[in-house]
């Protein structure tokens, strides 16, 4: 008796997974977040919550800006924008007939009540909004017109990535910033919790959803998962449909277990760089960190290839634009950069050791190791959150490419946070890092805006420079592709030729997918958007509408 | 009596000085929660919202004599305020979530620990030399000294990889929904088997040799020779003569392991996925969740305090010089 309770738990615990809902249902299991246990919120401007199927899923943006299409609008609660000729404000037109998923109607006024829920809380504005835009109106039901503070055409991508919620439910809210949302009304394809525990929650189906012809999944499971390796182990036995997680040795850990339909597609995302601070105290490392030619023959140590192979298992795209542009963002490259700079982003030891010397860096105190040319010593270590393997064994082959070069640095592993203060405060001297890509390169390359310096551990290297400033504001002040292009080119050329950054590869946009029940999942064949099911990729709503239930 | 009151007096000293370090230790770490949240987001938030986002979760700028009478005052209300990692939850129901499993399975583990260890300890002594005592003494050391992580990976890869007989993760069967039925309570019961097992496994071993160690000990006394001179049996003599002695010893490990089973097992909680206190301490410590880390280190420290005081409560049951003093 006792013998046959046990084997047909363990039989309940083998098919976890496939008994959580009514048989007829289209169940996709996800998993877009590692945490320990799973809490109800579904406010979607939390931004610690566990449960990261709130934003996209629930409650949809205005419009998604598909950065693989080059920044191509998809219109989502808003069916078309239209800018003043200006360029100072913007007018987004909501689409009609939306429904919340409770059956009220979704209009312009749900848009304008959002905009001013996050002005009137500013721990809502986790984008900033209300430091850049000046007012918003409602001229009419299905219009919304948002003024800015200067003329814009890059904004809109903060600006049309707002949550909007219902006016008639959350106006009623005494505080929205702890409001944990228990009985959401949604404006997305999945706004109806079915089930919650701390191991698992199902999400389905929202019974008015705009779109609901494009929708052919009924549910999406999502298990609780703390660890990279419980990933795997799930993985390996066919549990998860689409999820994202770094997989040591994937071909045979992953793919493996099922050719057929176990499959990854790792597109560039991020840009990884090494950060020299040149406001480092000690006077030989800022000395040289703030000398172009000691940072191009840093780069010149840099073997991204074997990063790319040996660090990264293949993974990572590498990356040897010298303004640190990205092979994602090509279409915008100055060929004229490359040609000009391109030498100093190659590996080529002695190539680095012939531009030292010539710089005059050579080792005056008999160390075996460089000095600055006015004779003090560059010591330094280039620190990397420990923990984060790919990057400490990036690190690793950086700090070998140096020392052969006769640089005296070395590894420091310090705590991610104690990593991230560091370089928040300015107490580094170098480090390893990424910048987050935006639809345009521009982002990246605005974290050296001299307004940005030291707000975020991105813009932490100290350069600056006011032709460069002048440029990045010009960008988004025209409409024009061509204009924008052109200030495009000059702004790689500054960045190329003084490499304030040194980029050596661009981290994968973790994504993995399996086959065996559902197909229309975006791929290298099929790579239409960022595939990734993690909360912070706006694209994965189009994803989601693309995945169907194999016939 | 006299002596209760001392031992209260310097147990509320005692917690006093932990509540204290407990306030300093997460403000000595470097980085803070806000930054870290944060770090990872592609745009730089305004001072207004970082500054209207810590006021939400309670940091303001105060001078830090002033915070600790406003954290004092928290931990005796027992209101640790909200948590950071997991707003707008507040510490207790973070905490309360994880404890009932913590409690389960550190508990259950360390009472068998106890039982099966004293009591192989127990024969172990009775028949020192034998063959029994020569096998299991010094494996007992030798698994002592092999670490939970190790023990915890290599049973997982077995019986949940190779041999697929126990579950790998979980506290229960997610597609199980939690209630008082027999479907549930087993699949609780069939995902702790693991942990519970590697827990106890581990600890057997220093509770056998403490036991062993303190009965060999008693055999040789008096008052077990005249047991046996008075013809006793010697079920009664190794129990009621010489176990009950030397179990003093061992009575105090267990209660300070049972304190400091508040704490978690970090290793074993976040080898096999389990919802305890541990596993959230740690996310906690990586988030930097002050109020989190505070609300958990305190209840471990009064539970460690409160075992140790019923210890002293139970020696004073058990030796009789202490009542006099």
């Amino acid at each position: 008796m006792r013998r046959s309770m046990i084997l047909s738990a363990v039989t309940a615990a083998l098919m976890a997974g496939t008994s959580v809902a009514q048989a007829e249902d289209v169940i996709l299991t996800a998993v877009p977040h590692q945490t320990t246990a799973f809490a109800e919120v579904y406010n979607p401007f939390n931004q610690t919550s566990d449960v990261r199927s709130v934003r996209d899923f629930m409650f949809e943006q205005l419009v998604v800006f598909n950065r693989l299409q080059g920044g191509k609008p998809e219109y989502r609660l808003a069916e078309s924008f239209e800018y003043s000729d200006d360029l100072t404000s913007v007018t987004f037109k909501i689409r009609d007939g939306v429904k919340w998923s409770d059956g009220e109607t979704l209009d312009a006024n749900d848009v304008y009540f959002t905009f001013n829920l996050i002005k009137e809380h500013p721990a809502l504005d986790t984008r900033a909004l209300w430091e850049k835009i000046d007012s918003v109106e409602l001229i009419d039901d299905s219009h919304v017109k948002v003024n800015y503070k200067e003329a814009s055409t890059g904004l809109i991508f903060d600006v049309a990535r707002i949550h909007t919620v219902p006016e008639h439910v959350w106006a009623e809210i005494e505080d929205p910033v702890s409001f944990t949302n228990p009985n959401p009304v949604g404006s997305g394809p999945l706004t109806e919790i079915r089930r919650f525990t701390p191991q698992e929650y199902v999400q389905c189906r929202n019974p008015h959803y705009f779109q609901a012809d494009d929708l052919d999944i009924d549910c999406m499971r999502f298990p609780q998962i703390a660890t990279n390796d419980q990933t795997l182990t799930a993985a390996a036995k066919g549990e998860l449909d689409w999820f994202g997680s770094f997989l040591p040795d994937i071909e045979k850990t992953y793919v493996a277990k099922d050719p057929e339909n176990h499959k990854y597609w790792f597109p560039g995302g991020s840009l990884v760089i090494f950060n020299l601070n040149m406001n480092a105290s000690e006077e030989g490392n800022k000395e040289a960190f703030s000398d172009v030619n000691f940072r191009r023959a840093f780069s010149m140590a840099m073997d991204r290839q074997a990063m790319v192979d040996i660090a990264g298992y293949g993974y990572p795209t590498i990356n040897q634009y010298p303004s640190g542009l990205g092979r994602g963002y090509h279409a915008w490259n100055n060929p004229e950069a490359d040609a000009q700079y391109g030498q100093y982003t190659e590996y080529n030891i002695e190539g680095a050791m012939a531009l030292l010397e010539e710089a005059g860096y050579k080792d005056a105190d008999g160390d075996g190791f460089i000095d600055t040319p006015s004779g003090k010593p560059i010591k330094f270590d280039l620190i990397v959150p420990n923990g984060w393997t790919d990057w400490v064994n990036t690190v690793q082959l950086a700090v070998e490419g140096l020392n052969e070069a006769g640089v005296n640095a070395s590894v420091s592993t310090p705590e991610a946070a104690a990593w991230t203060q560091q370089l928040l405060d300015g107490s580094y001297q170098g480090a390893i890092n990424a910048l987050v890509v935006g639809v345009t390169p521009h982002m990246a390359f605005d974290t050296f805006h001299s307004s940005k310096a030291m707000a975020s551990r991105f813009s932490v290297t100290g350069y600056t420079n006011d032709e460069l400033d002048k440029l990045l504001d010009s960008f988004f002040k025209t409409a024009e592709e061509s204009e924008q292009r052109e200030i495009m080119n000059e702004i790689q050329m500054i960045l190329s030729k003084d490499m304030p950054h040194i980029p050596v590869f661009n981290n994968p946009y973790w994504y993995q997918y399996n086959t065996a029940r559902f197909e229309g999942f975006f791929s290298a064949e099929n790579d239409y958007a960022v595939p990734t099911v993690h909360d912070g990729n706006p694209e994965r709503i189009l994803h989601l509408l693309s995945i169907k239930p194999k016939s | 009596m006299s002596f209760i009151i001392r031992r209260i007096m310097f147990y509320l000293v005692a917690f006093l000085v932990a509540a204290t370090i407990n306030f300093l230790l997460p403000r000595l770490m470097p980085g803070n929660p806000i930054d870290i949240m944060f770090a990872n987001a592609g745009n730089s938030l305004p001072p207004e919202a970082k500054k209207a986002l810590a006021e939400t979760f309670g940091f303001v700028e105060r001078p830090l004599i002033e915070e600790y009478f406003i954290y004092l005052k928290s931990v005796f209300s027992w209101d640790f305020g909200v948590s950071i990692k997991k707003y707008p939850l507040t510490v207790m129901d973070v905490l309360m979530q994880a404890l009932p499993w913590t409690l389960f399975l550190a508990g259950t583990s360390v009472i068998l620990a106890f039982c099966i260890g004293s009591l192989l300890g127990i024969y172990a002594a009775w028949k020192r030399g034998g063959s029994f005592d020569s096998v299991i003494s010094p494996s007992a050391l030798a698994v002592q000294s092999v670490p939970a992580l190790v023990i915890g990976i290599t049973t997982l890869y077995i019986f949940g990889l190779v041999l697929e007989v126990l579950p790998t993760s979980y506290a229960y069967d997610p597609s199980i929904d939690p209630g008082f039925t027999w479907e549930y309570l087993s699949s609780v019961f069939y995902h702790a088997l693991m942990p519970i097992g590697t827990l106890a496994f581990v600890s057997i071993g220093g509770y056998l040799i403490t036991m062993r160690n303190n009965m060999i000990g008693q055999l040789g006394e008096e008052h077990v020779v005249m047991g046996h001179a008075k013809g006793l049996s010697d079920k009664r003599v190794r129990y009621n003569y010489a176990a009950r002695n030397a179990l003093l010893p061992s009575m105090t490990a267990f209660a300070l392991s049972l304190g400091s089973v508040m704490g978690g097992s970090l290793i074993i909680e976040i080898v096999f996925n389990y919802p305890g206190l541990g596993n959230i301490l740690f996310q906690g410590i990586i988030a930097r969740d002050y109020p989190l880390i505070q609300g958990q280190l305190i209840i471990m420290t009064l539970a460690m305090l409160t075992a140790n005081l019923l210890i002293d409560f139970i020696y004073i049951f058990l030796d009789p010089r202490l009542r006099k003093a």
